[in-house]
């Protein structure tokens, strides 16, 4: 049997629901009549269900969405840190050498590196116009805020898991966790004492 | 705040991005809010690898911050962001320097998905089904980067063809082709699968 002269690519879109409103009417009277198309689409539309369904078993672990905020900002305070460092390491002059090259001149070099440092100090330290960078205050306020949330948010999951799911394995998970979170914390007591509480059966909502 | 955080949700993303400009940082708090999601799964698709996904997505915002100050509403922001991922996707598997097709074997599989959420649910068709999807995904990864790359985007991540276009600065008839390729492509490697009942 002869290839339909339609295009493929129009059974293609049709089966993906891409097709133009203007032609579909157009094209599903046509698919009527021919069972080349008819059996294309049939075909796209099986390719593209067994692909969504793959792709949907792919999903993200809610537990790795939780701490993105936090990270981006650590990874802002870094980065913050590193262009300051070399900032620092750049305008600093190589003395050594130069005292060897111009030991005569020591007294004026003193002077000139001293003018040189303070110039450059004032230049160091003033901010930079090119880029909104947070200063490293303010990200570690950030990753400190998102730090008390998470130790929160665990806490009440491990009471949540407890409670209503009886999931032991999962509220001792939740309590490790929210540890993680709490190291220099006084809430690094407070999540041992529940670990305790949950190994000893005596687990009670605070 | 917690009326702040409402309002938040109402506007859209251009305003949020108008208002950090602006200096207002929770701004940016709620565009991850909203893209992290989509962003990591879009990403997990194209390098499947859980940790490699986490790690591009973190560098994805932290890139988006750094330009956001600079950045002037041509195209819609969530297009500007997937743009952002996608180049580092490339970036990825051109330092990687392999095909995802190679990490899938030793893909490790996250605790959700090795939890029976029926508790009448067969194991052995669990199983079943986890290899059906593995066959489908190697699939999908054996298409051309870009072939993927407009699959992925305009099928899973619900972008227009024209977003898609720009989001990988192609026309938008190119982003058509590569979709209608890419589609008979997979007819192609599925269909005697299908047919062997093999999937």
């Amino acid at each position: 049997m002869p290839k339909c002269i339609k295009s493929e690519g129009q059974a293609v879109d049709y089966a993906s629901k891409l097709l133009p409103p203007e032609e579909e009417e157009p094209f599903e009277v046509h698919l009527k009549g021919c069972p080349d198309c008819t059996e294309a689409v049939q075909s796209f539309r099986a390719v593209l269900q067994l692909t969504d369904t793959a792709q949907a078993e792919l999903r993200v672990p809610e537990l790795a969405l939780q701490d993105i905020e936090m990270n981006v900002y650590k990874r802002l305070a870094a980065a913050h840190e590193r262009t300051l460092l070399s900032r620092v390491r750049a305008s600093i002059p190589n003395f050594g050498s130069f005292f060897r090259w111009y030991r005569t001149a020591a007294a004026s070099t003193v002077v000139i590196a001293l003018i040189t440092i303070a110039l450059l100090w004032g230049e160091l330290f003033s901010p930079e116009p090119e880029q909104l960078l947070p200063d490293t205050q303010s990200a570690v306020a950030r990753i400190e805020q998102y730090r008390q949330q998470d130790i929160q948010r665990n806490l009440e999951e491990a009471f949540i898991t407890h409670h209503l799911r009886n999931d032991a394995w999962e509220t001792e998970s939740r309590l490790h966790r929210m540890k993680e979170h709490a190291h220099g914390t006084n809430w690094l007591k407070v999540a041992d004492a529940h670990l305790q509480n949950l190994q000893s059966g005596t687990l009670n909502t605070p | 705040m917690f009326i702040a955080g409402i309002m938040d949700k109402l506007i859209d993303d251009e305003m949020l991005v108008a208002q950090f400009q602006s200096g207002r940082q929770n701004a940016f708090d709620e565009l991850m809010k909203r893209y992290k999601a989509k962003i990591f799964s879009y990403l997990l698709r194209s390098v499947r690898n859980y940790e490699d996904a986490e790690d591009i997505t973190i560098e994805v915002f932290f890139k988006a911050y750094r330009a956001l100050d600079n950045w002037q509403p041509k195209a819609k922001f969530s297009t500007w962001l997937y743009k952002i991922a996608s180049n580092l996707a490339i970036d990825y598997h051109r330092t990687k320097g392999r095909h995802p097709v190679y990490a899938l074997e030793d893909m490790e599989i996250p605790e959700a998905n090795l939890v029976a959420t029926d508790l009448h649910s067969d194991p052995v068709q669990q199983v079943e089904e986890q290899e059906r999807g593995r066959i489908i995904r190697e699939a999908v990864d054996q298409l051309s980067p870009k072939q993927k790359a407009v699959f992925m985007l305009s099928r899973y991540e619900g972008l227009q063809l024209k977003e898609v276009a720009e989001t990988l600065d192609m026309a938008e008839g190119t982003v058509k082709i590569h979709l209608h390729r890419a589609v008979k492509r997979l007819q192609t490697l599925l269909r005697p699968l299908w047919e062997n009942n093999e999937i």
